[in-house]
């Protein structure tokens, strides 16, 4: 990631080399494509917002480009409203507008996100054919063409078009570094690791939708005025606005300030001198183009130009081979006497049953966790173990029962909200964030208790410095080992400041070594104050680590004790490995 | 018939087999134990092709399976009988066996092979037209086995077929497995958590720990063997 | 308004109804074995729609004959588009992301067949002549549009042979294996990428058999695919993404929606009640009538 400076450097020659195009250029023709390439960058941006930073893909965005133009246009008609007044309105509409779209339509999951947006760009279209709008002229004001929005001078269109791609271009970059930029590159990288780690993931996607919502309108009413002169519902709310706004972006490259610039500035102008060139002979050349890109673009390139050159250029990121590592980790005092559990609970778990389309997968389970103690959750497969987790976390509410987290009643709960409370997560298979380097992934932790985006990255590398990976922090997770990973995204939970920590099979898929250096550092967390819960199958590892053992069974809390105890009780070897060897074994 | 030698297997970068060794000879029984997550089921999907594997070698007659297909691995004689039954919940009983005959040479047999498996599951005759989905546990795993059963393969692989079902209907579940094993010239690959079920069906036995094999040794002696409860609770 | 008028309005749309259920059977078959929205459906009815078109140019193919010849030769371009562009889509391993590269995939192709199409032929709507398209069977005091019925007839026994396809032979049953459990299919020696080509030329056929049918009483022209693609998409979702059968009745349902809609809107606006529809499936039963997941964060 680029230090702030140099971004903030970056736009303002963006800007500088748009103010040079506008004066260079000569033709009336050329003018009209350069305040294209601005708009469709712009347009591009704003999609890049929802779409591209949060990874909600959406199909409809034109809703906002359409209402943009139809606010501004009806406003001059009807009230003789100025474009400039009557932009700041079509503003305050279409983020209504986004509200009203992203209440219900975030709550659907996967496809049928996709599915639903594409299906209010279509409503518009009827409602406006229906209101009688079907075409709509801009009235010529030759008294004051200026006010209104009418330069007879081409260039003055472009500087307008690209005051408004510089602005989202500012708001791009504020966003990107800032607090909800990082967390709406969580959401899109791993949504369910990010609730784990405290990111209120519905709330983001919202806020994120509203500001997409203000450049698009922006767009349309200066689009309108540029260029169509007359709105029909087609033109503004039609299948083309939005295929020109994910080509751009997905040619450019999503995720990032530079995609739908760049690609903006290579598919305009192919694509408008094409249609001049050769569009009378061939009309649709245009979308033939644009469709052409698209797959080109998913086959050989699918993240877009901008990072497969970045990849090119910088070669792989962090492709670390990390052989012989020794055990680092933990902070000053270690030993398991060290610190001692303390007597009071700090979670309390209450008759909690779940089920699960006919099958018990928790069965009136109740056990405390004490202050600073570790305790290990073991059973055979299909006890109910990770069930128990996704309960306690926030992930499931149970069908019945209580959990009391430091008093309160924790029941049912959103993730984040847990997290924010003090419940810190690692998961079975580490849950990363690809695309953000290990110092960006242990941020999204830190972000719970801090905004400002230098301390959070503070608060991270001396989170991964606990854990030995500090000369690490700049690293993408590819290419990392399992241990690794692992203690990143111990890092990461830490960087939390959780007081109860559940850890899903930690040591899972580790060697020898590693298991020893992730044992450390499992004992360094409990140092640190917090109270560690942790599933295992690893019995070995688990019987020196843990201070208490609970075991389930089929849902049902079996036995309790401590290691020595609960491996020797005769219900729990039955349990394991059956009625019959215990009986061979003379139950020992 | 089936020889694996130095097999390791990564998933997403977690370790799930390391340096396992073990054959197969043709005919015979074969066990695997161990706890959960000691990558038992991921033993079988690399025979079967659906885990890919980055060191070692896996033989099966002879012949390298390295990159075949999973399809063609199934083709070559090879029944997998996965883990979970994943019976096709939305065909007829009926419908699931009948792709369990699939493969050429087992299609030409197909109405022979019905019978004998509606034979040795009279429940699944009963329950013919219904769909899979609709089945009980322990029926779906019968009809999971009489898929595999239906491809009339040389090397049967099966993947805990005691999961997720009550006691009786997993005593019947391992008499039927016996029973086949009697009754056909089959060789089999069994990977069990339940030990003692596991080990008394079989000729021989590995124990797997964290992906690797910790035991092996012939029935008898694995049964007699303390060290095994250590692989699961670890004391 | 009498009951004979809106049994005539109800009659009209399951008529129409039948050639949107063959439509939308074969984006569910895509759908239900693959997992990818085919954007570009439409845009296949609409080619087959000028093949049909082609076909009747010669004299002695009638269009519901040409239909039927659409089947074969989009059956081998499915298949390569399949083996060509969809099979090398994967997103970077990411299943979600495979999804999403492969809708825009499609999205891509969409445009590309629409604009081709506009370019090589003329964008003048072209129109298939058949004695029965304005002609009319009565049945009481019930009018059935000739070419609707023809097409309707067709329509119900291609669904019906798609239909014994998947019950009745191999092939199908190992389609609907793949469709269920890739992984437990390819225990079974099922090739699940061949499937996945089979399901894919098995439904651009179906729809562009539907084109053929809908051109004998629907002007053909580049863009009509704008006009269907999402009454296909609503009436899968409405039947449940990846079921067969609830495609089908989707498409009657949508059919029916649309006609009953001209009883109290003018015909611009007849879509509005199957948008309405659609919203109001994804959000109280994203599940649709017969399908599997309901997916929801």
């Amino acid at each position: 990631m680029p230090s702030r400076a140099r971004g903030w450097l970056a736009v303002a020659a963006v800007v500088a080399v748009g103010v040079a195009l506008t004066f260079g250029v000569q033709e009336r023709y050329h003018h009209r494509v350069l305040t294209l390439v601005f708009l469709w960058a712009a347009m591009g941006l704003s999609w890049n917002i929802i779409s591209g930073y949060a990874g909600q893909i959406s199909f409809g965005h034109q809703v906002f480009f359409g209402i943009g133009a139809y606010v501004t246009v009806l406003l001059i008609v009807k009230a003789g409203l100025t474009p400039w007044i009557g932009m700041i309105v079509a503003i305050g509409v279409a983020v209504l507008a986004a509200v009203l779209i992203g209440m219900p339509t975030f709550r659907l999951a996967g496809i049928y996100f996709g599915l639903a947006t594409l299906a209010y760009p279509l409503i518009f279209r009827i409602v406006m054919d229906w209101l009688g709008f079907q075409e709509v002229a801009i009235p010529m004001k030759r008294e004051q063409p200026g006010w209104f929005m009418q330069f007879s001078d081409p260039r003055s269109f472009d500087l307008l078009a690209l005051a408004v791609l510089a602005a989202t271009l500012m708001l791009s970059r504020a966003i990107e570094t800032s607090r909800l930029g990082y967390r709406l590159r969580a959401i899109r990288e791993n949504e369910q690791a990010a609730e784990a780690m405290g990111v209120d993931s519905f709330r983001c996607k919202m806020i994120a939708y509203m500001l997409s919502a203000a450049p698009a309108a922006v767009v349309g009413a200066v689009y309108v005025h540029a260029i169509l002169f007359i709105v029909t519902p087609e033109a503004v709310f039609g299948l083309l606005v939005v295929s020109q706004t994910l080509v751009v972006c997905l040619v450019g490259g999503t995720g990032t300030l530079w995609g739908p610039v760049i690609g903006a500035a290579l598919m305009v102008p192919a694509s408008e001198i094409l249609d001049t060139t050769v569009g009378d002979r061939l009309p649709g050349i245009q979308g033939v183009v644009y469709g052409g890109a698209l797959i080109l673009i998913m086959l050989y390139a699918p993240e877009g130009l901008y990072w497969r050159a970045r990849q090119l250029l910088l070669g792989r990121a962090g492709r670390g081979t990390d052989a012989a590592r020794s055990a680092v980790v933990a902070p000053a005092q270690d030993g398991a006497a060290a610190v001692a559990p303390m007597d009071r609970a700090l979670l309390e778990v209450r008759g909690v049953s779940k089920a699960f389309s006919g099958l018990q997968a928790l069965s009136d389970v109740s056990f405390d966790a004490r202050e600073r103690e570790i305790l290990g959750v073991i059973g055979p497969n299909g006890a109910g173990k990770t069930t128990l987790f996704n309960v306690l976390n926030g992930f499931l509410a149970p069908d019945v029962g209580q959990v009391r987290f430091l008093g309160h009643d924790a029941t049912g709960q959103r993730p984040s909200a847990l997290c924010r409370l003090g419940v810190g997560r690692t998961f079975q298979v580490p849950r990363t964030f690809p695309h953000l380097t290990l110092s960006e992934n242990v941020m999204i932790g830190a972000f719970v208790h801090v905004r400002p985006v230098p301390d959070a990255r503070r608060l991270a590398h001396a989170a991964l410095g606990r854990v030995g990976l500090a000369d690490r922090a700049d690293a993408l997770p590819s290419g990392l080992t399992t241990l690794d990973l692992r203690l990143m995204e111990l890092a990461r939970c830490l960087a939390t400041e959780p007081r109860l920590v559940l850890l899903d099979e930690p040591l899972a898929g580790l060697s020898g070594d590693g298991v020893a250096v992730m044992i450390g550092a499992i004992r360094s967390v409990r140092s640190l104050g917090a109270t560690v819960v942790i599933i295992e199958h690893t019995m070995q590892a688990l019987l020196s680590l843990a201070d208490r053992l609970i075991v389930l069974d089929q849902g049902r809390r079996l036995a309790e004790g401590t290691p020595t105890q609960v491996t020797q009780d005769p219900a729990v070897i039955e349990a394991y490995l059956g009625k019959r060897w215990l009986a061979r074994m003379g139950g020992r | 018939m089936l020889a694996i030698e130095r097999l390791g297997v990564s998933y997403e970068g977690l370790h799930a087999l390391a340096d396992v060794s073990l054959e197969v000879a043709e005919g015979e029984f074969v066990t695997i134990v161990g706890p959960n997550g000691a990558g038992k089921t991921t033993l079988l999907k690399a025979i079967s092709g659906t885990a890919p594997s980055d060191a070692g070698r896996i033989a099966y007659k002879g012949q390298d399976l390295g990159l075949l297909q999973p399809s063609a691995r199934a083709a070559l004689g090879i029944a997998h009988v996965p883990e979970g039954r994943r019976v096709f919940p939305s065909l007829t009983v009926m419908e699931n066996l009948e792709l369990g005959s699939y493969r050429r040479t087992a299609r030409a047999a197909r109405s022979q092979g019905l019978e004998e498996v509606l034979a040795l599951f009279p429940v699944l005759r009963q329950r013919q037209r219904q769909l899979a989905g609709s089945l009980s546990g322990g029926e779906q795993q019968m009809l999971a086995l009489g898929r595999g059963l239906m491809a009339r393969p040389d090397l049967l692989l099966l993947d805990e077929p005691s999961q997720g079902l009550g006691p009786r209907i997993v005593e019947q579940i391992f008499e039927t497995i016996d029973r086949i094993r009697r009754e056909r010239r089959l060789t089999i690959l069994l990977v069990e958590q339940r030990v003692v079920e596991a080990l008394e069906l079989c000729d021989r036995g590995y124990v797997l720990e964290t992906g690797r094999v910790v035991l092996a040794g012939g029935r008898e002696a694995l049964l007699a063997d303390p060290r095994v409860q250590r692989a699961y609770l670890g004391a | 308004m009498g009951a004979a008028e809106l049994v005539q309005y109800v009659a009209t749309g399951v008529l129409v109804g039948g050639v949107y259920a063959l439509m939308s059977i074969g984006l569910a078959l895509i759908f239900g074995v693959m997992r990818v929205v085919n954007f570009a459906q439409g845009d296949f009815m609409m080619l087959g729609m000028y093949l049909t078109y082609f076909y009747t140019l010669s004299g002695v193919v009638d269009p519901l004959l040409g239909a039927l010849l659409t089947i074969p030769p989009f059956f081998v371009l499915g298949w390569i588009v399949h083996r060509g562009l969809l099979a090398r889509v994967t997103g970077g391993g990411d299943p979600q992301r495979q999804m999403d590269a492969q809708l825009i995939l499609t999205l891509g192709l969409s445009l590309v067949i629409t604009n081709a199409t506009t370019m090589i032929l003329s964008p003048t709507p072209l129109g298939i002549r058949t004695p029965y398209a304005t002609q009319a069977f009565a049945l009481g005091p019930v009018l059935l549009n000739q070419a609707r019925s023809y097409a309707f007839g067709m329509a119900l026994l291609l669904a019906l042979a798609v239909y014994g396809f998947l019950t009745r032979t191999d092939l199908g049953k190992a389609l609907r294996a793949a469709a269920d459990d890739p992984e437990a299919a390819s225990y079974q020696g099922i090739d699940v990428r061949a499937m996945h080509g089979l399901a894919f030329g098995t439904g651009i056929a179906l729809v562009a058999a539907a084109g053929g049918l809908l051109a004998t009483y629907h002007p053909i022209e580049p863009t009509v695919a704008g006009n269907f693609i999402v009454l296909m998409f609503v009436a899968v979702v409405l039947g449940g993404l990846g079921s067969i059968p609830g495609a089908f009745v989707g498409g009657l349902v949508i059919g029916l929606v649309q006609s009953l809609t001209l009883l109290v809107l003018p015909f611009q606006l007849q879509n509005t009640g199957v948008f309405i529809v659609f919203l109001l499936v994804l959000y109280l039963r994203p599940q649709g009538l017969f399908g599997r997941r309901a997916r929801t964060v």
